[in-house]
């Protein structure tokens, strides 16, 4: 599974990172930290969909939808 | 509108037919008084018919359901904004090419220029200001002892931190609570209500298009980086006035819907107070909690641009779709015991209230810091909260209650 980041989206509402933690993250300033290089580690596909579909902005994608 | 044919006679099997299913129509009236005070019912109603529901009054198919309603806010390109979201078009042409009245690619743009100063990193410097204000504003409350919810609290923080973010002078803002109402009434049908509050718009696109000169608004404030932008070239200056609006109308009457429905909910339901207030942590999902059981903005429309199928059944390009939030964040499809008010609830954040995808509210960083601020002092300060009876307002689109009594005692 591949997870697709737009940056020029992402608001750093962080609600990923309750979703996924191991995943995503926001630093002290508040700017949005992936922990992955594109294709989600194995056994964080939950997390990972779960991501996707609570960021509130349509900022993460699943890779090879638009 | 796609006529739903069955099969034909038996043994005639060698005759083309299309099998189309027929899309369920309504003559419920979302906009009739009694809906608008106690909608929830017939958005159930309408959720248990289908999918998709033609509304025959308004010619419009009103998606209820929560993936239904997900799905489409997440499919931009076949429910398109750039249209309107308005029922009636006199709004829809006004609002053109503001960030919730556009498409990609320009709307990532004018979004991106509106929403640097409102994403959550941004307003990490007003945090400390925002709490200071609401911790004032609880000890005001709790030593005055009565007090309406709706003008002494819900009203009161927003007009407290919004117009001066703006850069905002002072005359005017006697104005700001009807503009933002009119705002929102005419995104409805093109009622009575709607009509009413044209000639109030009228003077708000008089002032804006005042106030967006060079020098007007407090420099380095939200609204003049935004004159700027027009001066640069990064944003058309015809559109100003428009983009002030965006700022200014949303930040109103959605908050203080929402706060004023922590205030009823809270008070309502005191162990669910009390469970905030022995662990504070949980105010974040309590104010999601909030969004998701009284939903500010009970829907808004797209524009189907292409034949576009939700849940098996197909929305024809060309109509009109009535995004329902307020009953997506309600249906028993996507929710255990949706009606139930509960502060723990484990996927309150996955509510559809400020909208959800690239149109998602761009004032939502600011709604939640408003809101935590104030559910934060209370948390602190407040052992009990009293209720009365609310009075809800008939709005064609906020969830608005006028006036709720209320008392605050203070925690020993």
């Amino acid at each position: 599974m591949k997870v697709f980041v737009d940056r020029a989206r992402c608001e750093g509402h962080g609600l990923c990172e309750d979703a996924a933690p191991a995943l995503f993250g926001l630093d002290d300033d508040g700017e949005l930290v992936v922990r992955f290089s594109e294709t989600v580690p194995a056994g964080q596909e939950d997390p990972a969909d779960a991501a996707v579909r609570v960021c509130p902005v349509g900022a993460l994608r699943r890779s090879g939808e638009s | 509108m796609p006529a739903g044919r069955a099969a034909g006679a038996e043994g005639d099997e060698r005759r083309a037919i299309t099998v189309t299913p027929t899309i369920p129509r309504s003559d419920i009236d979302l906009w009739s008084e009694e809906v608008i005070q106690a909608p929830y019912a017939a958005y159930r109603e309408l959720r248990d018919l289908g999918p998709a529901v033609w509304l025959e009054r308004y010619q419009v198919y009103a998606v209820t359901r929560y993936d239904d309603v997900y799905e489409a806010l997440h499919d931009h390109d076949a429910f398109a904004s750039g249209a309107g979201v308005a029922l009636n078009e006199r709004l829809n042409q006004k609002m053109k090419g503001s960030a919730l009245v556009s498409d990609p690619p320009y709307h990532d743009h004018v979004r991106g220029v509106m929403g640097g100063p409102l994403t959550p990193k941004a307003l990490r410097a007003h945090r400390e200001d925002f709490q200071r204000l609401a911790d004032d504003l609880i000890d005001r409350l709790l030593e005055r002892g009565d007090f309406d919810a709706v003008v002494d609290f819900a009203q009161l923080f927003p007009l407290s931190v919004v117009p001066d973010l703006l850069g905002w002078p002072t005359e005017g803002r006697e104005n700001f609570l009807a503009w933002a109402s009119a705002g929102f009434n005419a995104l409805g049908p093109m009622n009575e209500r709607a009509e009413a509050d044209i000639p109030v718009l009228a003077g708000m696109w008089a002032f804006m298009a005042e106030i967006v000169q060079p020098g007007r608004l407090r420099a380095g404030s939200w609204g003049d980086d935004l004159v700027a932008a027009a001066q640069a070239g990064t944003v058309s200056k015809q559109l100003l006035p428009a983009l002030i609006g965006d700022y200014l109308v949303p930040s109103l009457d959605t908050t203080v819907s929402s706060l004023t429905s922590a205030m009823l909910l809270l008070g309502r339901h005191p162990e669910q107070w009390r469970a905030v207030r022995e662990d504070p942590a949980l105010i974040p999902n309590a104010l999601n909690e909030v969004i998701r059981l009284e939903t500010p903005i009970r829907a808004l429309a797209r524009t189907v641009t292409r034949d576009r199928e939700l849940s098996g059944t197909v929305l024809p390009a060309g109509s009109r779709a009535l995004i329902v939030y307020a009953s997506a964040n309600r249906d028993e499809r996507h929710w255990d015991e949706p009606e139930t008010f509960d502060v723990t609830r484990a996927n309150a954040n996955t509510h559809v209230g400020f909208g959800h995808g690239i149109h998602g509210c761009v004032g939502q960083g600011l709604a939640r810091l408003e809101g935590h601020a104030l559910l934060t002092a209370l948390a602190e300060k407040v052992e009990t909260i009293d209720v009365g009876q609310p009075e809800y307002r008939v709005h064609n689109t906020i969830r608005a209650i006028t006036t709720l009594p209320a008392t605050l005692k203070a925690s020993t």
